[in-house]
């Protein structure tokens, strides 16, 4: 597994696939400090900046409905994560969205390029982790664990963890 | 009547016989008749050849889903790659794409429309 750390970007996503173009390969990792148009599912703007968790995980070629199988499960492998740091459990507004005490904390997407040649899956996580703070148009809908908890966690360590998680996943799926 | 006839070193017995209206001709004990009558029509089995535009291209839906987005329109040129639809299928968004350079030639698709899969979606030409 390949990890690209990168400063700032419009969007993990959309770094992601203009690598893919340059020749990245599966397992790939576009990790990212910040966002400036992060997106959520149907493109709605995820806000993203510093402090937070932001990455895609280019996947490997699968048939589309493992794709499935993987982001039905990627949310709970998310949470069980999140609960190892704060002995909390999230609450999962399946399949995309992740809420802790009733704020999204965290969200999942997955985006397939499909052409009779080739099919590209994209697999992009954000968890507010060490957010300070969020717009005040936002504070009643969204927190992050710096917020709840007031301590901050190791984005490295959960990034690891999820990564890990996933691969396991794959590994499960492809017997 | 029979006669030979010697072309280079090979000899040909030749016999000519009328049968009828029709003449025979033997050659080297091979039959040819001729006459007046049309001649027989053979029948060839038809063997019919699909039409085919081998530069056409049918773009299918990958999965079953809801068109949530037409980005191009009939007429319109487009590269390798190009995004074409938005399909919205098991919450996830996937992308088709144009798989060669062309021109869209039919668009069967509208913008909320329930696909099934492998349907038709766009000819590319």
């Amino acid at each position: 597994m390949k990890i690209l750390k990168f400063e700032r970007v419009e969007s993990t996503q959309k770094t992601a696939k203009e690598l893919i173009k340059k020749g990245e390969k599966e397992w790939t990792v576009i990790l990212a400090k910040e966002q400036t148009k992060g997106i959520g599912r149907k493109g709605n703007f995820w806000y993203s900046p510093k402090g937070g968790l932001y990455f895609s995980l280019v996947l490997p070629k699968t048939e589309i409905e493992k794709i499935k199988i993987i982001r039905d499960l990627v949310p709970f492998l998310v949470s069980k994560v999140i609960f190892e740091e704060v002995k909390e459990k999230p609450f999962i507004k399946f399949p995309n969205d992740i809420y802790l005490r009733g704020r999204k904390i965290g969200g999942v997407m997955i985006q397939n390029f499909i052409s009779k040649r080739r099919q590209i899956s994209i697999l992009g996580i954000g968890i507010n982790t060490n957010v300070k703070e969020f717009p005040e148009d936002l504070r009643e809908k969204a927190t992050s664990l710096l917020i709840e908890f007031k301590k901050r966690v190791s984005n490295q360590k959960i990034l690891k963890k999820i990564l890990k998680e996933i691969q396991k996943v794959f590994e499960t799926i492809s017997k | 009547m029979k006669f030979k006839i010697k072309i280079g070193q090979k000899e040909f017995d030749i016999e000519i016989l009328q049968v009828g209206e029709e003449t025979k001709i033997k050659v080297n004990e091979k039959e040819f008749l001729f006459g007046e009558k049309e001649e027989r029509k053979i029948s060839h089995p038809r063997i019919k050849i699909p039409k085919k535009h081998f530069s056409r291209e049918e773009i299918l839906a990958p999965i079953s889903g809801e068109i949530s987005e037409i980005f191009v329109k009939e007429g319109e040129r487009v590269k390798e790659g190009q995004k074409l639809f938005l399909l919205s299928a098991m919450k996830m968004e996937n992308e088709i794409l144009a798989d060669k350079e062309g021109r869209v030639k039919k668009i069967f698709v509208k913008k909320g429309q329930t696909v099934k899969k492998d349907e038709v979606l766009l000819i590319l030409e």
